[in-house]
């Protein structure tokens, strides 16, 4: 992996999504939010970027914020603590002029990747957009990974899901045709073959016809 | 500006939508109502377009949204829609109010510690601010809107200058969901925000009603859907569908209780407002006869792009410093606010139109505001900050 400049003088907060948001949001989004922002501070560390601080997202955050002092605050998109923030930007926007990045910069590709990805960044002092790109580059880089884990972890779920229709399938068929299970499994993959359909799903339809009309006396175990 | 209506006659098919699956971000409130309603009961198909709700868990990034156009149209802050078309705290963008969505359904809500020392309104808060001085903290929930307007309204009515330098009175911006606990954990001593947040607070017991944003302003402009300039100019013919289909919603729900009540059932799901069926119906069906309650319709009324009600927030806006000069106030409401499509989408939807478009209110202090002198209503408070201290961080 390439190490760009570190810029270990660049202060960053990163602001959590976690307890102080609960009851508000739906437990999913919640999730999803506390997952990317921890994605986010590993990838940060892995490049060497200082994280001066990590901080919830509840009303003391200007607070510490003022106290902090940061160059840069980054936020999950889709947290509630946006709003907060924009607090302390018209509260400072005549001292130090803070810029929201994703609303003045001029690429809207980065603004665009960026919001698809569920992160924002504000700049607190007057940084110049090229030292904060990098550290989005890290950021997004890190969340497409974590994104690319998210959907092998689907996949193989969705496999052993399929594996278990494909064994209650083979079951039924070893009841109903008094068969071994090698052989229940044969049936099962010429009858695939024959219809052209994958093997999960003509498992699934001898499922759906068994629930229509296994109630009758031919059920055996269940 | 364009004219699009200039043959747009319904059955010639030249008002077909240019684009018919329109994206609307709303937000977990009582008020996202009309944009619900019109997609569950397909006032959307009657006029040709289809509306793809996208829930939002932030102004900014609802903001942030409808400025890079990942959404076409929101149930925004009124407040917010100036704010962003003034480029107050972020880049400046046209921005256009399609239609005003609702009337009244927020409220200020004092803690339980507030009330227990007898403090019921403004006056009572005002002298126990001054026998018992400390920092004393009110929440809102974004720093242009409307709530924060409600709130530097209502305190500067009782004498309690909320941005005086001397921070007795600090401000903060809390997301809606919050208040309650912020407000039980003895973080704030009061808020603003909109239903169903604030009667939570109240029906929980963490505070106690101070006044409904109904006894501020009695109809005041609420949430309105915004849409970017340059999308409006590009869609005319989605957007009057929109606004069509969102008439015939806001007429449907000011039609009955019965309504209401479907409404409050459905709202109530995680997909929309995800909080409890009895506190959105509570919120939805008016008990009270003291204070006008959420207002959706009102024969036209409360739908109606008012220029005085966008006015109104740019002359707040100045009052506390957020725009250090006076605009073009009426100019700038007249570019904002689509009076012209608002009208032919109401002739589709066959809604009254009142007869000018600026109206007369009064507000909690007995101020008339018209929308006649906005630049010496904006200097006419005693209580203000026009030209603030700039503050550090």
């Amino acid at each position: 992996m390439k190490r760009a400049d570190p810029s270990p003088h660049l202060r960053i907060v990163v602001v959590n999504s976690g307890d102080a948001q609960a009851g508000c949001a739906d437990p999913a989004a919640l999730a999803a939010q506390a997952g990317r922002s921890a994605a986010l501070r590993v990838g940060l560390l892995e490049s060497g970027y200082d994280i001066i601080a990590s901080l919830p997202p509840d009303i003391f955050l200007p607070e510490r914020i003022a106290q902090l002092q940061p160059d840069l605050i980054i936020v999950d998109s889709e947290s509630d603590a946006r709003d907060v923030l924009e607090h302390i930007v018209i509260a400072t926007r005549e001292a130090r002029r803070p810029i929201v990045l994703f609303t003045e910069d001029d690429s809207a590709d980065t603004m665009e990747a960026a919001v698809a990805a569920g992160v924002s960044a504000y700049i607190v002092a007057g940084l110049r957009a090229e030292r904060v790109r990098p550290v989005l580059d890290v950021a997004l880089a890190r969340f497409r990974r974590e994104q690319k884990l998210l959907g092998e972890l689907a996949d193989t779920r969705q496999k052993l899901a399929e594996r278990k229709v494909i064994d209650r399938a083979k079951g039924v068929l070893m009841t109903r045709h008094a068969l071994l299970e090698d052989e229940a499994y044969g049936r099962l993959r010429s009858l695939a073959m024959n219809k052209n359909m994958r093997l999960a799903e003509i498992a699934q339809r001898i499922l759906d016809v068994e629930d229509l009309l296994g109630a009758g006396p031919a059920k055996g175990s269940a | 500006m364009s004219s699009p209506a200039a043959n747009g006659v319904h059955s010639t098919g030249s008002d077909r939508p240019e684009k018919t699956e329109l994206r609307i971000g709303f937000m977990p409130l009582a008020d996202c109502a009309p944009l619900v309603m019109a997609s569950v009961l397909g006032f959307d198909d009657k006029y040709g377009i289809k509306l793809v709700l996208e829930k939002q868990h932030s102004w900014s990034a609802m903001r942030d949204r409808l400025t890079s156009g990942e959404l076409d149209a929101a149930q925004a802050l009124y407040g917010l829609l100036y704010g962003l078309q003034m480029g107050i705290g972020s880049g400046a963008h046209d921005m256009a109010v399609l239609m005003n969505l609702n009337q009244n359904g927020q409220a200020i809500v004092l803690s339980r510690a507030i009330a227990a020392a007898g403090v019921r309104d403004g006056a009572q808060l005002a002298a126990l601010m001054r026998e018992q001085p400390r920092r004393y903290t009110f929440g809102h929930t974004f720093p242009t809107g409307n709530h924060a307007m409600w709130l530097c309204y209502w305190l500067a009515a009782a004498g309690i200058d909320p941005l005086a330098p001397t921070r007795q009175t600090r401000l903060v911006t809390v997301p809606p969901g919050q208040m309650a606990s912020n407000l039980e954990a003895g973080h704030m001593d009061g808020f603003c925000a909109g239903e169903p947040w604030s009667r939570r607070a109240v029906m929980e017991a963490s505070g106690v009603l101070a006044a409904s944003s109904g006894q501020v302003w009695p109809d005041h402009p609420g949430k309105a859907l915004g849409a970017r300039q340059d999308f409006v100019a590009r869609h005319p013919n989605s957007c009057r569908a929109l606004v069509a289909a969102l008439l015939d919603t806001a007429r449907w729900l000011d039609a009955s209780p019965t309504n209401r009540e479907a409404a409050a059932e459905v709202l109530a799901s995680p997909a929309y407002v995800h909080a409890d069926i009895d506190l959105l119906r509570s919120c939805l069906v008016a008990r009270r006869t003291d204070f006008p309650g959420l207002r959706f319709f009102g024969d036209g009324e409360a739908t109606f792009p008012w220029l005085s009600d966008g006015m109104w927030f740019l002359t707040q806006q100045r009052r506390w410093g957020l725009l250090r000069a006076d605009p073009d106030y009426l100019g700038v409401a007249r570019r904002v606010n689509q009076v012209a499509l608002y009208r032919e989408a109401a002739l589709l939807a066959g809604v009254d139109l009142p007869g000018a478009e600026l109206r007369s209110s009064t507000l909690m202090d007995g101020r008339v505001w018209d929308g006649s002198d906005p630049v010496g209503y904006a200097a006419s408070f005693e209580i203000h900050q026009r030209d603030p201290e700039p503050l550090s961080a």
